[in-house]
This record gives C-alpha cells, sequence and structure tokens, in this order.
C-alpha cells in the first residue's frame, strides 16, 4: 500500500521536472527570437539574368575554389534547358536560401538555420549526415560527403583561393552564398553586390554579368531595381518555399 | 571422439551460425566506420537505402511491447502478461537493433548525441530520435525483472535481482509512458516521410497511421512467431495455446483495419494527376515494385494471413498459424522497403519548361551494407534465442506463478484483519 503513494508522488516529481524541460527550453527559444530581430534590416537575393547567361560554366569552378568544394560536388548547377530563337538557354541554381526551407524544418540537429539576413547557414560541426535534408531539399541543392576530399582542389588557384574550411567526411553541404565574403566584406564598410570583395564569387567572376546580387531591403538597389523593371520567376514557387534566388527569362533579344 | 560426439547440437549449430554472421557483420560495420558511406550503394539522389528499412522494420516489430503492454496494463487484460513479457524483450532488442543501424547509417556516428542536446522541435527525425531514446530507456526498465530472473543473477546478487523484479509494480506507468511515446514515434516514422513536400508521393498525412497500424500487426505478429516456434525448438519455453489463439485473431483484425485504411489511402492517390504522386504510384501498382505492391504486400502481407488468422479452423492449426504470422513481419517489412524506395525512385524536376518528373536510377545495396545488415539481424536472433534459454523470456508457467503470487500477497492483509 506504502508502495503505492510513492508512485503516486514519484509520478507527480517525473512530470513537474517534464514541465520545468519545456518551459526552459521555451525561454532559450524567446531569447534566439530576440537575437534574430537585429537582422540589420538586410535582405540579401539573387538575380540571374537568364538572357544574359551563356552556359560558360564560371561560376561552378569559381565557387569550387573559393569555397574549396570537391570536384564531385557542385554547389552551383548549370543546366541547358532549351533554346530561345536560336540562343541556347541556361540555368544556373545555387542554393535557393529558401525563406521557407525544408531543409531547416526537417533537421534534426538545428545544423541548418536562417541568419538574420535571410541566407541558410550549415554548420558543418554539427550536422550528424543522416541526409534527411537532402531528400527534402526540392531544388537538389544538397550534397553528401561521401568520402573525404583530400589532395589538391583542381580550381585551385586558377579560380580563386579557398576562403572556408573544407568539409569533413560525413556531413551534407550546399552553397552560402559566399556569406564568409559578404560578412568580411561589410565589416571592412564594402556594400555587397557592388563592391567584389563583397560579393558572392559566382557573381564576380561572370563575364556578361548574368548574376547580380544585392539587398531587396534597399530600393536603390541594383536587384531591387531590376526586379521592378522587369519580370522575374522563381523555382517552384507553388511550394511556397519563398526562394531568394530571381530568375529573369531569357528573350529573343538580350534586354539590359 | 565418443565425449565430443553427443555434445554437438542443434543449438550449437544455430549459435555458432549466427556468431559467424555476427563476427561478419562487425567486420563490414567496422569498415564502414572506418572508411565512410563510400562503401555503399547510397548516392545524392538515393540516399537512404537497406538500412533505413531495417531501422523502420525493427522498430514497426517492436510494437508488440507497447500495445501487448497497454492491453495488459491498462485495459487490465492480466491473461496476456506472458505474451506481453515477450514482447517487452522482443521490443528492447528491436531498438537496440534500429539504433546500432542509425549510428552506421549517419554520416558522423560520433555527433549521435547532438539531436539529444541541440532540439529542433520542428524535426520529426528529432521527435523519433527523442521518443527512440526516452523509450529504450522505458524498454530497459520493463525488461529489468526479466533479467532479474536469470538463474546465475539470483544465485549471486539475490537483492539485486530482487529490487530489479521489484520494478514490475511500475509496470503501468511505464506501459503509459510507453504508449505515448510509441503512439508518437511509430506514427511519426510514416510522418517523416509524410511531411516531406518535395516528394508528392510521400506528401500525403495517412502514412503515419498505417505506420502505426502495420507496426502493431507486425510487432503482435512477430511475438507469438517466436512464442510459437521457441517452444517447437526447445524445451526451455512453453506456451499457452488459448492465448496465443486469441493475439493472432487480434492480429487479423489489425490486419483489416490496415488494409481499410490502405485501401482509401492507395484509392484517393489515383483520382488526381499529382505530378510525381501518379508516377509513383504507378511504379508500385504496374512498375518495378510491383511485385513488391501486389505480391508482397496485399497478397502475401495482408489478404492471405487475414483469412488464415479470421478463420478458426486454420488459425488453431500451428503451422498454418505461424504461415501466416510469418507473412505478416514479411509483408511490413516489404511495406517500409517499397515506401522509402518509391518515394527517392521518383524526384520533380525544378526546372521550368522540362518534363516535371525525373528518375533516379536504381539502387541495389552494397555487399558491406548486406553484411552489416544480416550481423545486425543475427544479433537479434542471437539475443533472442540467448533470452529463451537462460531468461525464459517464452514461458506463459512461470508468469502465471508470478501472478497467482502477487494475489496471495495481497490476500495476507486481508486474513490479517
Amino acid at each position: 500500500m506504502t508502495q503505492k503513494k510513492i508512485t503516486r508522488r514519484d509520478f507527480i516529481k517525473l512530470t513537474a521536472v517534464g514541465a520545468t524541460v519545456l518551459a526552459g527550453s521555451q525561454v532559450i527559444r524567446r531569447a534566439q527570437a530576440l537575437e534574430t530581430a537585429e537582422s540589420g534590416g538586410r535582405q540579401w537575393v539573387m538575380v540571374i539574368d537568364q538572357s544574359k547567361c551563356t552556359g560558360c560554366g564560371y561560376c561552378t569552378l569559381a565557387c569550387r575554389a573559393h569555397n574549396d568544394v570537391p570536384p564531385d560536388i557542385s554547389w552551383n548547377v548549370v543546366t541547358k534547358t532549351g533554346t530561345v530563337g536560336a540562343q541556347d538557354v541556361f540555368i544556373a541554381r545555387p542554393c535557393m536560401q529558401c525563406a521557407h526551407a525544408p531543409c531547416v524544418e526537417v533537421c534534426p540537429v538545428r545544423a541548418s538555420t536562417y541568419r538574420p539576413d535571410g541566407i541558410v547557414k550549415m554548420d558543418y560541426d554539427r550536422c550528424i549526415g543522416c541526409r534527411y535534408c537532402e531528400i527534402a531539399c526540392p531544388y537538389g541543392a544538397r550534397s553528401f560527403n561521401w568520402k573525404y576530399f583530400d589532395g589538391p582542389n583542381p580550381s585551385v588557384p586558377e579560380w580563386g583561393q579557398p576562403e572556408i574550411e573544407r568539409r569533413p567526411r560525413g556531413v551534407v553541404e550546399k552553397c552560402s552564398f559566399c556569406f564568409q565574403r559578404i560578412d568580411r566584406g561589410l565589416s571592412l564598410g564594402l556594400t555587397p553586390g557592388i563592391d567584389e570583395d563583397a560579393t558572392p564569387a559566382c557573381s564576380v567572376v561572370c563575364p556578361v554579368g548574368a548574376r547580380l546580387f544585392g539587398d531587396l531591403n534597399d530600393p536603390d538597389s541594383n536587384v531591387s531595381k531590376l526586379l521592378k523593371g522587369r519580370t522575374s520567376y522563381r523555382l517552384r514557387e507553388d511550394l511556397g518555399t519563398s526562394p531568394r534566388v530571381y530568375y529573369l527569362s531569357a528573350t529573343e533579344e538580350p534586354q539590359s | 571422439m565418443k565425449i565430443k560426439l553427443p555434445k554437438f547440437s542443434l543449438w550449437m549449430a544455430w549459435v555458432g551460425g549466427l556468431a559467424v554472421l555476427l563476427v561478419a557483420g562487425v567486420a563490414a560495420g567496422v569498415m564502414v566506420l572506418w572508411k565512410g558511406l563510400s562503401l555503399t550503394h547510397l548516392t545524392d539522389m538515393i540516399p537512404w537505402g537497406l538500412w533505413i528499412t531495417i531501422d523502420l522494420s525493427s522498430i514497426a516489430m517492436s510494437a508488440g511491447a507497447f500495445s501487448l503492454c497497454a492491453v495488459v496494463y491498462l485495459l487490465n487484460l492480466k491473461r496476456y502478461q506472458p505474451v506481453a513479457r515477450t514482447a517487452t524483450f522482443i521490443g528492447l532488442i528491436g531498438y537496440t537493433m534500429a539504433v546500432l543501424t542509425l549510428l552506421l547509417d549517419i554520416g558522423r556516428p560520433d555527433r549521435f548525441w547532438h539531436s539529444l542536446i541541440f532540439w529542433n522541435k520542428h524535426s520529426l527525425l528529432w521527435e523519433v530520435t527523442m521518443c527512440v531514446t526516452l523509450y529504450l530507456g522505458v524498454l530497459a526498465l520493463e525488461a529489468l525483472p526479466i533479467f532479474a530472473s536469470f538463474g546465475w543473477l539470483r544465485s549471486h546478487w539475490p537483492k539485486l535481482a530482487d529490487r530489479m523484479s521489484r520494478i514490475h509494480h511500475f509496470a503501468p506507468y511505464l506501459a503509459i509512458a510507453g504508449l505515448a511515446l510509441s503512439m508518437l514515434h511509430q506514427s511519426s516514422l510514416g510522418a517523416l516521410y509524410g511531411v516531406l513536400k518535395a516528394r508528392p508521393l510521400w506528401y500525403r498525412p495517412d502514412i503515419s497511421v498505417l505506420f502505426i497500424v502495420s507496426a502493431i500487426a507486425g510487432g503482435m505478429s512477430l511475438t507469438v512467431l517466436a512464442s510459437m516456434l521457441s517452444v517447437r525448438l526447445t524445451k526451455h519455453a512453453n506456451v499457452d495455446n488459448n492465448i496465443l489463439d486469441r493475439v493472432a485473431q487480434i492480429i487479423g483484425w489489425v490486419l483489416v483495419v490496415y488494409l481499410y485504411f490502405r485501401f482509401w489511402d492507395a484509392l484517393s492517390m489515383t483520382y488526381t494527376y499529382e505530378p510525381g504522386r501518379t508516377e509513383g504510384l504507378a511504379q508500385l501498382t504496374a512498375g518495378n515494385l510491383s511485385f513488391n505492391f501486389w505480391i508482397g504486400e496485399m497478397l502475401l502481407g495482408a489478404v492471405v494471413p487475414i483469412i488464415l488468422l479470421l478463420n478458426k479452423r486454420t488459425r488453431s492449426l500451428p503451422l498454418w498459424r505461424m504461415l501466416a504470422l510469418a507473412l505478416v513481419v514479411g509483408g511490413v517489412v516489404a511495406y517500409r522497403w517499397d515506401t522509402n524506395i518509391s518515394g527517392l525512385l521518383i524526384t520533380l524536376s525544378y526546372l521550368p519548361g522540362e518534363p516535371a518528373v525525373a528518375y533516379s536510377g536504381a539502387y541495389f545495396p552494397s555487399i558491406i551494407e548486406i553484411l552489416t545488415g544480416a550481423g545486425i539481424i543475427s544479433y537479434g536472433l542471437l539475443s533472442f534465442s540467448l533470452g529463451v534459454r537462460y531468461l525464459k523470456v517464452v514461458d506463459h508457467n512461470s508468469t502465471k506463478v508470478h501472478i497467482a503470487d502477487s494475489k496471495v500477497i495481497g490476500a495476507v492483509p486481508v486474513t490479517g484483519d
């Protein structure tokens, strides 16, 4: 009989402990929400002009060099999608940096998170390599490191110098909008999208200026003006992911 | 020679064979940890394969533990207690199998604990990991009285064994915890697929319901099948055939519920053309997975066992009943395999103006994947065999005595009055 009383008391104790843990996690969550409020007001977007893109693939190579990406992985994939008039049409696909990113939702360890400026950031020290994000991404923007990338990077030094650490075996990796360049550039007082040292490597290397980068919250930025002036589209908008990469369709006559 | 020959028994051959497979599996597992997942046939297009199927299946096969414990301690149907005891032991084995497989499957096994520290409450995989970890704890507690019956422990550490068996008094509370945790993660293992909008074949709510219902059928089937096989193969086990007959009948009805949900789920998918979903379903019903689907999942996995288990004559014949239960187990495994692979084989193109549906190629597990899988399964079989022999996990007599004992104890104060 006495034993029953103890079990009941223990049960209540356990419930109390559980409630405390839950409440604690809510407090932490609130603190994190406050953190994201200081966004600096910037929202980085990329505009890819298909009427200019020639499919040269320099963007992919510069990306491989600056981010030390192994040759069997592409953070940025260029595909030929058809023709308009006599011209071939290409589409370059970096990470879409979705505002509602399925990868961020599904990651069991919060290794993928939203930065205040909208970039979806990977924490390679936290990723456990479960590959759920890879399955959830509608754009195929994520790649798994099936083996360790050792030896020299064939894109270095021709296309640039690595700016970030090489990823270990067993984690998923993806395009980061070169936030290492953005952060460093901002700290030096540069403007991403205008100053080359503060702009993603793919955008800088593009020989025809088909990849523009800038702050959508700044009405005077080149991307804001371009998106206001021309019709744009985003990939798989029907999914509601709100990508931060906009495309300008290829036309018969190249537009400025 | 004269002495050695009688020592060789079927038991030793069985244990020896499993041990060989286990050693091969451990060697292959060490290779995976050392060389990485490039030893598998998994790709960026098909990143989940055989191991995920083993993982999902062993958790499904453990569902007998929570469902039968709930029947015994929450519905208070005490006569099923010996079966629940077997199911709890199988559950403990199944969940450890799942954890072992997951450890191999993740790219960074050294960081397995990250999901316990860095919570993402939006992630179903996080929820599954937490539930599996907590439920493994519940199962370990529920299994303590089973380990307390180990003869060696009883003779050498009688006080410890006594304390371990006293956990039994908490059984109803553990059953509540087990039921809650299992209701969450057994279904969210299906929802894990069901929430992915990028994969229209998976993206539907029914998949979570189908996972838990099929898990209950599969888990109880494995429990009854393992009990019946134990009785036929060793003298260390004994069963009450009436109880097993009753559970087998319940399984039949659970299968009817499963098939009912499954029918409406599949039928609803045929009515609207949703790119990716229609093609995925076609792959199951008419494509390269159609044998698995129609024969493995539907005919042998559901329809035949329903007939065999709900028909009193076939159910009461041990051989037919065992066949039906084995078919249920096979059907649930086939369902897990098909669910995973059918969604991965079909992807939706993100390119505008391209055909919406793309095919990801084919997947067949590598020899390393198969060896580690076989090793993990033989670990399960070996643990259960040792349990039958040394812990009497299939013993419908001893627990009866136990129940009778507790009744006597309960009666003592009354006589004291």
